[in-house]
């Protein structure tokens, strides 16, 4: 198979701090990849970098005489290098992230937060899509005028999601989605998420504990103080002494 | 009941003075300190359109809000986009912009009687025993289709989603493919556009001079601060108190007095809701 998405010896520098070191990894078509890691371990970056936001925070960092953030290495979408390009034009490639703690748009209610994320799409895909997300998330067809600030965490998270499926990903990143919920909630996303990968989306996804999500990915890797520890099956993460005794509390 | 009938009026123009200024403000966090330069730089161009060029009155009025929708996006691109994220260096360029159009108009003679826009239309009616003027009315009917198309802009077209979307959440605006410095000047144009409406039906009202340009830009700082600098119904009730507060203030002290309204409305309003009576954020004190 070709490879989707493929970063290889990527690093990532916030002034003379290492952030990601020389992190190599891969994304096939159709699977569904996890990232591990614990906090601070490099994921919200990896998944910045990978989605293009980090440029826009190193443009600001430099007007405001601030950080110096610099990223080196390769990072190549469909064969194509995208360490450059600007976030807008890799969300028209497909690569769509969504953020850690459901970050929705507060004040809007539930289809005018759709309706935001379908910006660079047709009105009729976007309708399309939010169907796909109600049909996804049937919870929240029943709360399309409630506004999202209003909501609870779990049903933010959802909305988020939604929010990156109206982008019309083909590879949608999504940055510890499991993050604070219950158990019956993360039940609920996991499966949402299994539920993606057969609408023909990959899905590379970032996570603290590998319990809830070692399950449905094919393939994961792990990352501690930005560098790539073990990579592997899902078997072979399970069977791994380490990755057992670190995210999965055995 | 003429207070009521002018109170009204005067609250209107000073929301359509201030709906340009926080709309910039509300969507991408500018200050836009040039804001009152532009309202008056309308009324030149107008004029000049009318009576140099001679065209006609409303194609007069439509360039010059083109014109100036189109200066602000340039302000943003030509001045702005290298402090874009800096706030008082922002503040600083604009304000500066602002100052170099306003005495540049000073400098080319721009004051004097002859410097006035003809009304719209001539006449009036009476109101409950009250003498208003058409042109009045109209400044009353312009400020209500505003509200309205604004409300109807922004929440159905994709610009307008878009701009709420960075006005609430810019990284997520920006994952989902809306690049913050296009709908940063998208926005300072259409609030520049607002000023230049504003002046082309509040300007017949008066003669024009460069100085109303440092006027209006303390009424929509007052309102704004009155209402909090990203609210809309708090920008519509800020005009209403600063506005019904003048005419209040020029029937019962004398007209003398009504340029202390506002500023002391700022000052009170400062002193115990510094973020605005409708305000989210507490960033004003770093800004003014």
């Amino acid at each position: 198979m070709e490879k989707m998405l493929e970063v290889k010896n990527l690093m990532v520098f916030f002034e003379n701090a290492l952030a990601l070191n020389d992190f190599s990894m891969a994304v096939e078509r159709g699977e569904i990849v996890g990232v591990l890691g614990s906090n601070s371990a490099g994921k919200t970056t990896l998944m910045n970098t990978i989605s293009g936001l980090i440029l826009d925070m190193k443009k600001k960092e430099e007007r405001r005489g601030g950080e110096r953030i610099s990223v080196l290495g390769e990072l190549k979408f469909e064969g194509e290098d995208i360490l450059n390009k600007k976030p807008s034009e890799r969300v028209k490639k497909g690569i769509v992230l969504s953020r850690e703690r459901h970050p929705i748009f507060r004040d809007s209610d539930v289809v005018e937060n759709l309706k935001i994320a379908g910006y660079l799409h047709k009105r009729h895909e976007v309708k399309e899509r939010i169907d796909l997300t109600f049909k996804l998330f049937p919870h929240l067809q029943g709360m399309k005028k409630r506004k999202a600030g209003l909501m609870s965490g779990g049903e933010q998270q959802m909305l988020a999601i939604g929010i990156a499926l109206v982008a019309k990903p083909r590879l949608l990143l999504m940055d510890e989605p499991l993050l604070g919920l219950s158990p019956m909630l993360q039940a609920d996303l996991v499966r949402a998420i299994k539920n993606i990968r057969l609408a023909g989306i990959t899905v590379l996804v970032t996570e603290q504990f590998a319990r809830t999500l070692l399950p449905i990915i094919d393939r994961g890797y792990v990352i501690e103080n930005g560098m790539l520890v073990f990579e592997g099956s899902r078997q072979e993460l399970f069977d791994n002494p380490e990755v057992k005794s670190a995210y999965l509390g055995i | 009941m003429s207070l009521l009938i002018y109170g009204t009026i005067t609250s209107i123009i000073l929301a359509l003075y201030a709906a340009g200024f926080s709309l910039a403000y509300g969507i991408s966090g500018l200050a836009n300190f040039a804001h009152g330069a532009l309202y008056i730089l309308t009324g030149y161009s107008v004029w000049t359109f009318l009576n140099q060029i001679g065209l006609p009155y409303f194609l007069s009025a439509l360039l010059s809000v083109i014109i100036i929708g189109f200066l602000g996006f340039a302000l943003y691109w030509g001045l702005l986009l290298r402090v874009r994220g800096v706030p008082l260096a922002e503040l600083i360029v604009t304000f500066a912009a602002g100052i170099a159009i306003l005495e540049l108009l000073m400098w080319k003679g721009f004051y004097g009687i002859q410097y006035s826009l003809p009304l719209f239309v001539r006449g009036g009616v009476k109101l409950g025993g009250v003498a208003v003027d058409y042109q009045r009315l109209f400044v009353i009917g312009t400020g209500i289709v505003l509200v309205v198309l604004l409300y109807l802009f922004v929440h159905h077209t994709k610009i307008g989603l878009a701009f709420r979307g960075m006005a609430q959440n810019e990284r997520t605006a920006l994952s989902v493919g809306i690049e913050s410095d296009w709908i940063g000047s998208l926005s300072l144009a259409a609030g520049s556009a607002l000023a230049a409406v504003a002046a082309v039906v509040v300007l017949p009202l008066g003669v024009m001079e460069s100085a109303i340009g440092y006027e209006v830009l303390i009424y929509a700082l007052a309102v704004a601060i009155i209402g909090g600098l990203e609210s809309t119904p708090g920008m519509i009730l800020g005009s209403f108190i600063i506005g019904f507060g003048q005419v209040a203030t020029a029937k019962y002290l004398g007209p003398k007095w009504m340029i202390i309204v506002p500023l002391v409305a700022i000052i009170l309003v400062l002193a115990v809701r510094p973020s605005g009576l409708f305000g989210q954020f507490k960033e004003l004190e770093e800004r003014i």
